[in-house]
């Protein structure tokens, strides 16, 4: 266990090192330059020479991401060019942000995936299964930008009960939690629509098992059977993917963010990325990829106390 | 120094003007640039002044909030977005304003003269302008302290570009590039060339013409600072403005509370003004306004305008402008025939373009760049859709199975895909089967002088002499066509050397024969500028340059 965990962080650093440097060089290739992008398409090009030179993007790539790890590794992730505040402000902002959404949307979202997956799932072809069914493939299939449209327009255009964006202050005439609805509602119907679907299959296939025939041959009573026996076996399968959905929780609300103007972690890599503000670009990778591989050991983890059969 | 009504290129356009040989709006603008008064001005055009002085009484008191960007506002004399300027000019004051109409009037100063041959330049400051801190009035020391620093190189701000001509020298720093070839900067021409006549009173001695000093002293970052900041600007900034900035947070909002003691141009009747920072994307702006979260947003987009038109509570603000893009080709095959070049002007159907990619807001395009709302464009000179002489040229130049080409354009904004795309629908029944390569905006910015087909927005410039200049002169770094004619040139620069509107025009008219005749480019449309606000928004019109003025908004309880 212990060995697993050293393992886990020394591929956890390694992984990390190689990608601040391929982010690194990936903005050096991709076109179009900072601080053309910083000032806009009206300034001249003595205005974009001398501020290059003020930011010192006049030198060498390799001696920049040298300057930027040094920095990096005293804990000093640099000024954020579009935002002209330390990167450590910024990000500890957004993610905050992001994390209040994500928490909004993952306690609504494994619950509620869970609950359709298994009554849906544990009498394949029923009523339920059907309807369940129809509704995640529904919610799975529209796009979360014509998901946040649609309910812009009924919510917001139409009946007037919502705010149309959530720039998360509570000055602009709606209550914060108002703010959180429809971007929550956009990600848990988009996600919960994939969740249910994987839930469900796995509950078909547990169902389908021996040991539940037997357990309800031997006069066991059905609601027993399937919170005894089913719901555990019918969990593992999925546990990984409801895992996943951290990552895309975190870093993967982009669309949402952008329709909704939501101040959070996603819109600003896109901006970052869009400016090239490579300090933010750095930190949120680093973010991002510490989440997603501290997911997969919580993952592993979990799956073990879940079945006991695996060891890591 | 003359009087303004005496001034010869007055008399001149007074001349013109009578014999109807120059337009009542150039007149305007030539008499204001003169020191003429706005006022006088438009009586002496036989115009009614427009009523700038509103028949309803401004209300004092309320928010306004505005969905714009919320970028850096930190060094207003470098300032590159017009969106920082818009939240910078609430605190601090321009010496001259151009309006909507194109006309020039005092604002820091009361009033200028020009010398006859319009080198020396007077300007007598009001003198009941008041710092909002210390309570200092505003004289000539403070707005010679801007104008040097503004023109100071080391500063680095675009307004040099404006005024290098009329009073700034190159010269060698005695450093060397990376080249190895001798560094150049600039510097006055001479040590008088800002010259302090008395407290009120300022001078500007120019080595060269220029009638539009005035214009220049209201170029975007020409905005006057309090000398005793060095030149930074912030949260609590001094200013002769009717705002103070009173919170700033990049990329979310910014706050001003309306200034006490008065303001000399007036209200303000705001008593705060948030800009709140929405994004890029355009249906935020729409959910913005639909749920009241900001009463007004910077530009409308055509992409969202069925669904602004949906939301009752709105009104809309429009301009016409010399906004466009063009679809340019390099004299390479098969466009290096000029037959080739006007098959594709004639095979494209403006009107219908204008429809279709922006909703009809605007004015069908001229395809010699010079647009209706330039003072010298000279009218009548057009190339009408028609296909079958584009399929004749086309037989003619060799091409009697038509020709095939790629088109590099944009994604955003959304209208120019759009126009692309319905220009590509109409060149095929010419015979003129085009591919479309979409390329992010970044990427295309990197290519756009080296694509031999491209579709390429310019912005708006008040004479269309500017746009040939930067477009069309041979080797012009903006020439993105690599277009080239002798007559052209020399017409051009006769162009640029007439002050009196009349002859421009006259020349005007060849430049445009000869841009139809020969020239590399079609021109579908003319924007016109929108945006969207609350009905209870009044006072507000909309300037072809989105300048926005806070303290002459009002909003109805």
């Amino acid at each position: 266990m212990a060995r697993y965990l050293l393992k886990q962080l020394f591929n956890m650093a390694i992984t990390l090192f190689a990608v601040t440097f391929i982010v690194f060089v990936l903005n050096e290739l991709t076109p179009g330059d900072v601080v053309r992008k910083l000032l806009g398409p009206y300034a001249s090009a003595d205005q974009v020479e001398k501020v290059t030179r003020e930011m010192g993007l006049d030198r060498p790539v390799m001696v920049r991401y040298a300057e930027y790890m040094a920095n990096a590794a005293r804990g000093d992730f640099g000024q954020s060019i579009v935002f002209r505040r330390p990167v450590s402000e910024v990000l500890w902002d957004r993610l905050g942000n992001t994390l209040l959404l994500a928490g909004v949307c993952f306690a609504i979202i494994v619950p509620f995936s869970v609950l359709l997956g298994v009554l849906a799932g544990m009498r394949e072809r029923g009523w339920i299964d059907r309807s369940v069914s129809v509704f995640s493939s529904v919610c799975a299939s529209i796009p979360e930008f014509a998901m946040g449209v649609f309910l812009l327009a009924i919510f917001v255009v139409q009946l007037g009960w919502l705010p149309g964006t959530s720039p998360l202050r509570d000055d602009t005439g709606w209550p914060i939690w108002t703010q959180l609805v429809l971007p929550a509602a956009v990600v848990v119907l988009y996600d919960a629509g994939y969740l249910i679907a994987m839930i469900r299959t796995s509950m078909v296939e547990v169902m389908r098992q021996p040991f539940i025939r037997t357990a309800v041959l031997k006069g066991m009573s059905f609601r027993r059977v399937v919170v005894k026996h089913a719901l555990r076996n019918a969990l593992i399968a999925p546990f990984t993917v409801i895992l996943l959905q951290i990552n895309y929780l975190v870093a993967g609300l982009v669309v949402v963010e952008m329709v909704f103007a939501y101040p959070g972690f996603g819109r600003m890599m896109l901006e970052a990325a869009l400016a090239k503000d490579i300090a933010i670009v750095e930190a949120g990778t680093l973010v991002a990829v510490s989440v997603t591989m501290l997911t997969q050991v919580v993952g592993d983890l979990g799956y073990r106390a879940l079945d006991p059969r695996i060891s890591i | 120094m003359t009087d303004p009504m005496e001034h010869p290129v007055l008399k001149d356009a007074t001349r013109e003007l009578r014999e109807g040989r120059l337009d009542r709006r150039a007149f305007l603008r030539v008499a204001t640039l003169l020191g003429v008064s706005a006022g006088a001005a438009y009586g002496m055009a036989g115009l009614p002044a427009p009523a700038l002085a509103q028949t309803a009484q401004p209300k004092k008191g309320g928010t306004l909030r505005l969905g714009m960007r919320v970028h850096d506002l930190s060094s207003p004399h470098t300032y590159s977005w017009i969106e920082a300027a818009n939240a910078g000019r609430q605190t601090l004051d321009y010496l001259t304003q151009t309006g909507p109409d194109n006309v020039t009037r005092p604002h820091l100063v009361a009033k200028w003269t020009a010398s006859p041959d319009l080198k020396v330049w007077t300007f007598e400051l009001r003198k009941d302008v008041k710092w909002r801190k210390g309570g200092r009035t505003f004289n000539a020391d403070d707005a010679i302290w801007n104008i040097n620093r503004v023109l100071d190189a080391k500063t680095g701000s675009s307004v040099v570009g404006l005024l290098k001509g009329f009073i700034l020298e190159e010269y060698e720093t005695g450093e060397k590039d990376d080249k190895g070839a001798a560094k150049k900067s600039t510097r006055l021409w001479a040590p008088n060339a800002i010259e302090k006549v008395d407290e009120f009173t300022f001078r500007l001695n120019g080595k060269a013409a220029n009638l539009a000093i005035p214009e220049a002293l209201y170029h975007y970052p020409f905005l006057m600072l309090d000398p005793a900041e060095g030149g930074k600007f912030g949260v609590g900034s001094n200013g002769t403005g009717a705002y103070e900035l009173t919170e700033l947070e990049i990329g979310r909002r910014a706050v001003f509370t309306a200034r006490k003691d008065g303001y000399f141009a007036g209200g303000p009747w705001i008593e705060r003004f948030e800009i709140i920072d929405i994004g890029e994307d355009p249906a935020a702006a729409v959910a913005a306004l639909a749920s009241k979260q900001i009463d007004m947003e910077y530009q409308g987009s055509i992409a969202t305008l069925p669904a602004m038109e949906k939301l009752t509570h709105l009104q809309m603000f429009k301009v016409d402008t010399a906004y466009t893009a063009v679809a340019r080709v390099h004299p390479i095959k098969p466009f290096d025939d000029k037959r080739v070049r006007q098959a594709l002007r004639y095979a494209t159907d403006t009107e219908a373009t204008l429809k279709a990619a922006h909703r009809g807001l605007g004015l069908p395009g001229d395809h010699h760049h010079v647009a209706p709302v330039h003072p010298e464009y000279a009218p009548n000179i057009a190339q009408k859709h028609d296909v079958a002489k584009a399929k004749a040229l086309l037989a003619e130049a060799g091409y009697p199975n038509g020709i095939d080409a790629e088109i590099a354009c944009r994604p955003q904004p959304d209208w120019e895909l759009l126009a692309v795309q319905t220009m590509v629908e109409q060149w095929k029944a010419a015979g003129i089967r085009v591919k479309i390569n979409v390329m992010p905006s970044a990427q295309y910015w990197d290519v756009w002088t080296k694509v031999p087909f491209g579709f390429t927005t310019w912005a708006h410039r008040p004479l269309g002499t500017m746009v040939l200049g930067l477009a069309y002169r041979t080797g012009a770094s903006w020439n993105e066509a690599n277009w080239s004619n002798a007559e052209f040139d020399k017409l051009i620069t006769e162009a640029e050397g007439y002050l009196d509107v009349e002859k421009r025009r006259q020349v005007m008219a060849k430049l445009e024969q000869i841009l139809l005749e020969d020239g590399p480019v079609v021109v579908p449309l003319w924007r016109a500028l929108f945006a969207h606000a609350d009905k209870k928004v009044k006072g507000y019109q909309l300037h072809p340059s989105v300048y926005i003025d806070v303290y002459k908004i009002w909003v109805e309880a």
